[in-house]
Parts: structure tokens; sequence; C-alpha cells
């Protein structure tokens, strides 16, 4: 398996004479609607179309985004359509068995080139007028192509290929900046934590099924954040998803409501939080009784198995989040400011056997599937934020963000700066680097050479 | 009257698979793709579909029919008839005989005719 560190084709082809408008769209600066120092947060950033359209920009153009696992990639032809920020899609394998990605519009008309959400093929053809690309993106096949100019080239009119798509251990990242920081790099020691997840068995993780979506009244961010940053609500939201949990008859227990544990605080707006005492488990008692924790132990060390191995939350910004215990992984795609689309999938060790798979599966629906009895909870939080935030005064009160400022601290046990596990840290990380790129031009953004002869 | 080609044994084309004998090979002026159809039987048709520039071989073999990998047209493995649109002209036919294992190709010799 491999991937295209480097686009192979010429992304973003010449475009002949054509240049953009004149003057690009107008930018909107943030620094006065996100105070990280004094933990206050502007809620226009959740509602105002502007920044909504300078996200798609600023930083779902230029940040790693998560597309899809390497196991829903097998064989040649396979693929897996998604989108990064707005933008569709096509992830596939090619006959070399590298995982590429390209524009999913069709160079000649734009209409959507692959319809279908996954499958196997041979080329992709569009169902407009018939132009056929290969697995490469090569335009191969133009119907009545004897009536195209003489210096019409096919070569000029291949799919506009995403320029960098990396792994991290089975997961499928890509980034639209061609001199973008590389992925490894660009999370940094948020790989420790990942790895929690990712790097129990030595053959890897795969994902079961197939992608469940479904849609929620809300701002991508407040998604993206909470599972960054926010323990907090556990206990008042899932109070009730908790009392199901618990052993029966055995009631409510101090030390999973006063559980200790850490937040990791990436600066690069990652972050993970993670319970640290024994009890926070909240397995599926298959998957609890598979693991051979004595050889996990050797395997990620001590730390990793009692903290980011336990019950944790975690966010790789800008959109992609996980939770390691429920076996989920998902994005959160930005639908407009008011919506997101979320798209989860399932994570098991690839070496469990079917019956513990298939147990991680079930518990996974049961806590974060789409009626998840955790997921409904916290959808309901960010709908009912989202459904009043058109009100102009509601709109003008600030959020506050402020729990555990000045608690960021190398602790000796875990990479990077970490926070206490009740702690907005990674929130106010997240947002300092979301206005950060907001505020800086992107790759895109550098003036557009004048057509010759002016 | 051409001559067979022995293409190779029964077991060297899977179900639902193709092989393309080159023109240079075949002796005539077309690849030809060499079908191992779902019912079991093997067929021979130009490889190059007639719609456009397509190899017919890459396509999806769905019991005796063949849809073009490109733009879905359909042929008849046995008779090369084209079944829908886009392609309207029919794929020229090549006998093909199983002898023992082995798999002889008649290129030029048409089905349709015989």
């Amino acid at each position: 398996m491999s991937t295209t560190e480097h686009c192979p084709s010429e992304a973003n082809a010449a475009i002949g004479k054509m240049r953009g408008p004149e003057h690009g769209p107008k930018n909107i600066d943030v620094s006065a609607l996100v105070d990280t120092e004094g933990g206050l947060i502007d809620r226009s950033i959740y509602t105002d179309p502007g920044i909504y359209d300078q996200e798609m920009r600023r930083i779902f153009a230029r940040s790693w985004l998560f597309l899809a696992h390497t196991s829903q990639f097998k064989k040649p032809g396979d693929f897996f359509t998604t989108f990064m920020g707005q933008d569709p899609v096509i992830v596939t394998m090619d006959k070399t068995k590298t995982i590429r990605a390209y524009l999913n519009s069709c160079r000649h008309r734009g209409v959507r080139l692959c319809r279908a959400d996954a499958g196997a093929t041979k080329m992709f053809t569009c169902t407009y007028h018939g132009w056929s690309f290969d697995l490469a993106g090569a335009l191969k096949t133009v119907p009545n192509e004897k009536a195209y100019p003489e210096d019409f080239d096919k070569k000029d009119w291949s799919l506009i290929e995403v320029p960098r798509l990396s792994e991290y251990k089975g997961l499928l990242f890509a980034n639209w900046d061609k001199d973008a920081e590389d992925l490894e790099d660009t999370l940094g020691d948020m790989r420790y934590y990942m790895d929690a997840m990712l790097d129990r068995d030595p053959e890897g993780t795969e994902v079961m099924g197939g992608v469940m979506k479904w849609e929620l009244e809300g701002n991508w961010k407040l998604a993206a954040e909470q599972f960054a940053t926010d323990w907090y609500h556990v206990n008042m939201s899932h109070a009730s998803a908790l009392m199901v949990m618990s052993p029966t008859g055995k009631g409510p227990k101090t030390e999973i409501v006063a559980t200790p544990g850490r937040q990791y605080v990436s600066p690069n707006g990652h972050g993970a939080g993670f319970p640290t005492h024994p009890k926070s488990r909240f397995d599926a008692q298959a998957v609890h009784e598979h693991y051979d924790y004595e050889a996990l132990r050797e395997r990620l060390g001590d730390a990793a198995v009692e903290g980011p191995m336990t019950t944790g939350h975690a966010t790789v910004f800008p959109s992609f989040s996980y939770l390691p215990v429920n076996g989920s992984i998902r994005i959160w795609h930005p639908k407009g400011p008011n919506k997101i689309e979320v798209w989860a999938w399932i994570l098991v060790d690839k070496s469990m056997p079917d019956d513990v798979k298939d147990a991680q599966r079930l518990y996974n629906l049961r806590t974060f599937g789409p009626s998840g009895i955790f997921e409904a909870d916290d959808g309901e939080n960010w709908s009912e934020i989202q459904a009043i935030s058109d009100g102009f005064i509601t709109n003008s009160v600030p959020l506050n963000f402020q729990m555990g400022i000045g608690s960021e601290k190398e602790d000796g046990v875990y990479p990077g700066q970490t926070s206490e596990l009740y702690s907005d840290a990674a929130g106010r990380s997240f947002y300092k680097h979301w206005s950060k790129l907001m505020n800086t031009p992107a790759w895109h953004e550098h003036p557009a050479p004048a057509p010759a002869g002016e | 009257m051409s001559e067979a080609i022995n293409i190779g044994t029964i077991d060297d084309i899977d179900e639902g698979e193709a092989r393309v004998i080159p023109a240079e090979e075949n002796g005539t002026d077309q690849d030809i793709a060499v079908f191992h159809a779902e019912d079991g039987n093997f067929y021979a048709l130009d490889d190059t579909c007639t719609h456009e520039t397509a190899s017919l071989a890459d396509g999806w073999i769905e019991g005796t029919e063949v849809e073009c990998p490109v733009h879905s047209a359909k042929f008849c493995l046995k008779s090369g008839t084209a079944l829908c649109m886009p392609a309207t002209i029919a794929a020229r036919t090549h006998k093909v005989e199983v002898s023992g294992q082995d798999v002889l190709l008649y290129p030029a010799v048409s089905v349709v005719d015989a």
C-alpha cells in the first residue's frame, strides 16, 4: 500500500487564458472574535456565512483532512467518494496500487463524475457527455473528439488531483496545499495519543461494514472542539447513559464522576482527553477480555494503556475525531455554517477474532452509532446551540472557554503540553490555531500572474 | 480460413475474465479479446469497442454479455450484437474452440456466418 506523498500528475492544470476574478474574496480579520488568552469566543464564528466561506479557503483548502481508511482499498479500481470541506473527491487505488484522490467533477461541464458512495471500477465516466478518465486521472475518451480544435490535448484535461495524500497507521489524510508541512510533523506528539488506538495490534486496524452518515443542525466546530477538549459535559449530558452503562444495581460511582485524567493540548489545534483511572474504562466486555494488557503495556508503554487507551476522546485538527474504546472514527463534514454531516466508521483491530469484532461493532452502535445513547446527547447539545444563534442579541454574547487557564504543562508522563481532564485548554488551542490560519493567506492566494501582453 | 492459435489452457483465464491477443499475434489488424463467460464457454470479439476507444477485455462480463468499461455499451459475446446505446455497431466475432484443456482461437473466422 502506498500513497501519493507528492502528486504524480500536474494538479490544477493550466486553464488556458482564464484568470480568476480581479479581486479575490474579502477576508475577515478574526482576531477580535477569538480571545484564547482570556478564554472568550464570539458566537459569530459559528454562524457568519462570510467566516464559513473563509474557512473553506483558509482552513479546509490547506489542512490535512481525513479521507478514509486504507482497508477500504484492496485492489486497483476500488474507490470511495467523500468531501474535503465542501469539495467532492474520489479516492481510488490506481493500477500501481497507489491510493490517489481527485476532485469529483468532470473537467468538461463539471458534473459530479462518480455518484456512487463506494465500489470498484475500471474507469470514471461522466454520465453527461461521456468523457472518461482512468484510475490515474487521465482523460482517455472524448466522444466526437474529432470536432475539437487541433490544439485540444487530452493531457490538459486530466482530473484535478489532490496534490498530497499521506497515511498514518491506516488513516488516509489529504491536503490541497502541495507545500504543506508533512502529515507526521503536523500531527507531532498527537501520534502518541493516536497510537493508543491505531497501534494496539501489530497487524493494525481495519474498518467494519460501511460508513454511517447522519445530519445535524450545528456548526462543524462545535463537534470538533468538543471531541478535542470536552470531558466536562460527560457527567451532565450523559448522566442517563452512564447510569445505563453502570453495573446493574451498583448506582452512581464517585470514581466515574470525579475521575482523574489528562488532556493533550497540541500547538497545531489537535486535542485528546482521557481518564487515567482504571475504573473509567467502558469497554465491551468481550473486547476487554480479548486484550492482553501486559503485552499492551510492553508495546505502548504503561502511560498509554492507563491513559489514552481508556475511554478517551480526540480531534485531529480540523475535523477528524475518534473515540478509542468505542472504536469510532468520524469526520465532521461542514455543510454550511449551520449544518454538519457526520460520517462515522467502526474501527477494529485486525487480528481480533470475529466474535470480538462483532462485540466492538455492537458496542460502537449502542454508544456512539447514529442512535447511540451518548451520540444522541451530543448531537442534541450542538443543535440546541445552533438553533438559537441567529438571534442578534444571542449572537453578541461571547461564550466561555476559561476552564483550566494556565494549567497546561509538561507533566513528565505524557508527551507535549497537557492539562487536566476537565479543562478547556485544547479548545482554546483549537481556536488559536483556527484563528492563525484564518488570518494568514493560503497557498492559493498568491496573486495570479498577469496574462502575456499586458 | 485462418489457422487456430493456441492461446493457453482453460485455467489461464478465470471465469468472468478476458485476455487480449494483440493484432501482431493474431494475424488480423485488430486486437482480439477472448472472454471466459459465466456460462463456462469461451468467446472472442474484437477488443476495441465499436463506439469509442476502449478495451472490452477490461469490461464487465455478465452471463454471456460484456459491458464496456467506459460508456457501458453492451455486446452479446455469442453474436457480437450491440445490445444497447451508445454502441450501434456489432463487434466482430471470432471462433473459439476448447480442445481438451487448450483454448484455440480462429482469428477472423466469424461465428455469426458459420
